[in-house]
């Protein structure tokens, strides 16, 4: 390799390293604020009235828990932030020291004892059998042979593991549940109190009913990485509002306005959504925020690799091969759960998720567009690189300015494409809590107690995004073709 | 002004040229012809390095080209260019075509390449086309563009790799004008081409290549005339 030819290439590795800290830097400001201690509180909104999204109002994380974790918060001096994320990743999350604590309606188990460490229990629910009015299911001795549906990883698995000859269904959402429930594809779903009514109040063929509580209840609890001295302090606390009553006040509160507008028949009920509109739409900015972002690095780093593939210099050639065959082979889901949860362990650097989601995303996206990139290099005419060259033309004014120019005109619909696979594939980032329109759409979901129909809405608004941008990119088609 | 020194290059195990020498001399227009195959354009590549020689060296104007610490992009600026099929960049307008390397390479200020630009132009019959593209152009007026754009960098030397092979017959015309123009307003000049009457009317010299070496060099008059080879003798019979 002479010097030429690694001139060529500082320029653009400079960038992406450059690129690189960029990302990685700490923000200033996340780790530690000056003055008051924060603690970061896990929790998956969307389990209301434990906690969710007033997508309708504020578009803050309300609900019982909120409301003790502020109490608790306040008294020992902290200032509160909320990382929501799904409930599989709330555990993950205190492993990785994500977050401090997490309060999300989460009963204390054997297995997550193992963990994680659990505060005293600030609540007991009682497990409930939700059915259709018609069927009516009351006790667990009908459900004998039925098809019983039940949140993954929740406690109410224990009741469905005790069930004889009964099939289960584990999904990850409550109104996935619900919705299968009222599909007729199951028989019954097993939930907690506050929850079967909730749903029962919102969907006028639905009743519920309560399951005897055998020996010990389902007690909620705040858990901690293992070994938090914040358990301590937080015991503490919670002793006295179980003494003072302000504990039974805010269940009271909670529980009380059980928010049920009453099923008023017909088969769908958009006009509930319509309060929740503003904040679904604003599920559009984040969207196309993120694509727009993870395009553009998805772009320039996938050019920089095809312009590897292309190189003379061979570790470049081994290096972004092994990357495209690395980032092609696995599945993004998986890139993007790694980047999230293993770059604060690796840097000690809390990534925030949409930051994570853009680079998973961005890495992933270069995987498949360097090849695209580099046929559509490969394809510009031979002549047009010895034209450039005989003028006396760098390599670098070249490959921007004459060749690329070419290349993207030819790939253009491939590049589309991509874009418009992105604009979809971003509802994966709702698994790690960015409010993207999929999430929006499950917050709505848990907020309304109605399935089927936010679903549609943000089906709606995908779609459309989806047709302004390939009339766009007719529109940007037209104008590099005016030169033929 | 060109000096080459037992220039040869080699594709794999076929050798394309064998121990070429010779001298071009400033405002020397050279017609370089010979059999297909001859070698003739890999010769003219060598000389602004398009293809690397296998050995020899190729000193232009006292700078061995051949030497690795020659910064051949920049001395490339000197060298002129014509390819058989123009390569114009079809994303820019004629005149974008002519002002890219000047602004961008050279630091020309836009204004002054812009004006230059159109000089070039009219000096090819082109002033009139500056806006358009090159897919609105015919083949010759592709090549007297493609001219214009190696001029607009000023170079002291112009290679022409079959300036109109790819061209109908009725454009070969326009574009030997221009070339021939060229030549006699003093420019260095390698011509690759199969057009015997233009080389015997424009050149001063004649290179015949066969077999990747240069046979005969000598006066348009002399080698037309009376060629000192066989092989020469042979070949001007087929193409005259």
């Amino acid at each position: 390799m002479n010097v030429r030819a690694f001139k060529r290439f500082a320029l653009p590795i400079a960038c992406f390293l450059l690129l690189a800290c960029a990302l990685f830097a700490p923000v200033p400001g996340t780790a530690e604020a000056a003055g008051e201690k924060t603690i970061t509180m896990g929790t998956s909104p969307d389990y209301p009235p434990y906690e969710n999204v007033d997508a309708a109002g504020s578009g803050d994380i309300v609900g019982l828990d909120v409301d003790i974790a502020k109490y608790i918060a306040g008294k020992l001096g902290y200032e509160l932030k909320f990382a929501p994320s799904d409930f599989d990743g709330l555990i993950a999350a205190l492993q990785t020291k994500r977050v401090d604590f997490v309060m999300s309606a989460m009963s204390v188990t054997e297995e997550r004892k193992q963990s994680v460490d659990f505060s005293d229990i600030y609540y007991n629910a009682t497990n409930t059998i939700v059915s259709l009015k018609d069927k009516s299911l009351g006790t667990l001795d009908e459900l004998k042979g039925k098809r019983v549906g039940v949140q993954l990883g929740s406690t109410q698995e224990k009741v469905t593991d005790e069930l004889k000859d009964a099939t289960i269904l584990r999904l990850n959402k409550i109104p996935d549940l619900i919705q299968a429930l009222k599909a007729n594809r199951i028989d019954a779903v097993i939930v907690e109190d506050a929850v079967a009514a909730g749903y029962a109040g919102a969907n006028e063929d639905l009743k519920f009913s309560m399951i005897p509580p055998s020996g010990e209840g389902e007690g909620y609890a705040i858990a901690f990485p293992k070994g938090s001295e914040l358990r301590e302090e937080f015991n503490g606390v919670l002793a006295q509002m179980k003494e003072d009553g302000t504990l039974q006040k805010m269940v009271d509160q909670w529980f009380g306005t059980e928010a049920s507008s009453g099923d008023s028949g017909g088969v769908f009920h958009f006009e509930r959504l319509g309060k929740y509109m503003g904040y679904i739409f604003r599920g559009v900015y984040v969207t196309l925020l993120f694509t727009l972002v993870s395009a553009a690095f998805g772009f320039v780093w996938g050019s920089v690799l095809s312009l590897f593939k292309i190189s003379k210099i061979a570790p470049l050639r081994w290096f972004s091969t092994v990357y495209t065959s690395i980032f092609r082979g696995t599945p993004l889901l998986l890139q993007l759960a790694l980047i999230y949860y293993a770059i604060p362990q690796l840097f000690h650097y809390n990534i925030p998720a949409l930051l994570a989601a853009g680079l998973a995303f961005g890495l992933n996206s270069a995987a498949y567009l360097s090849e695209t990139i580099r046929g559509g290099i490969l394809a510009v005419d031979k002549g047009q690189r010895e034209a450039a060259l005989a003028l006396g033309i760098p390599y670098r004014t070249m490959m921007v300015s004459i060749i690329m120019p070419q290349a993207i005109k030819n790939i253009l619909p491939a590049l589309v494409n991509e874009c418009v696979a992105l604009v979809k594939e971003s509802s994966l980032v709702s698994v790690i809590g960015v409010a993207d329109l999929m999430r929006r759409a499950s917050v709505v979901q848990a907020n309304t107690f109605m399935a089927f129909e936010p679903l549609i809405v943000v089906g709606a608004i995908y779609y459309a995004l989806v047709l302004v941008l390939t009339s766009l990119a007719r529109l940007l088609e037209r104008r590099m073709r005016r030169s033929d | 002004m060109i000096n080459v020194e037992h220039l040869t290059k080699s594709f794999g195990k076929n050798e394309v040229l064998r121990d070429i020498s010779t001298t071009v001399d400033r405002g020397e227009v050279v017609a370089v012809i010979g059999p297909s195959g001859s070698g003739k354009s890999t010769f003219l590549r060598c000389l602004n390095l398009l293809e690397t020689p296998t050995s020899g060296r190729i000193v232009v104007d006292g700078v061995d080209l051949t030497d690795r610490r020659t910064n051949i992009t920049q001395f490339r600026q000197r060298i002129g260019m014509v390819f058989q099929h123009f390569h114009l960049f079809p994303h820019m307008t004629v005149m974008e075509n002519l002002i890219f390397a000047p602004t961008r390479v050279k630091g020309m200020s836009r204004d002054e390449a812009h004006a230059k630009g159109l000089q070039l132009l009219e000096r090819v019959g082109l002033k009139h086309k500056a806006d358009d593209y090159p897919s609105k152009l015919s083949g010759g007026q592709k090549q007297r563009v493609a001219i214009a754009r190696s001029l607009a960098m000023d170079p002291d030397v112009m290679l022409f790799d079959e300036p109109t092979s790819a061209l109908d017959p009725e454009m070969v015309k326009e574009v030997l004008a221009v070339i021939r123009d060229l030549g006699s307003s003093g420019m260095t000049m390698l011509i690759v081409t199969h057009e015997m009457k233009f080389a015997r009317e424009a050149a001063d010299t004649i290179y015949f290549l066969d077999g990747g070496k240069l046979l005969e060099r000598s006066s348009p008059a002399d080698f037309f005339a009376q060629p000192q080879t066989e092989r020469a003798a042979r070949f001007l019979e087929q193409v005259l």
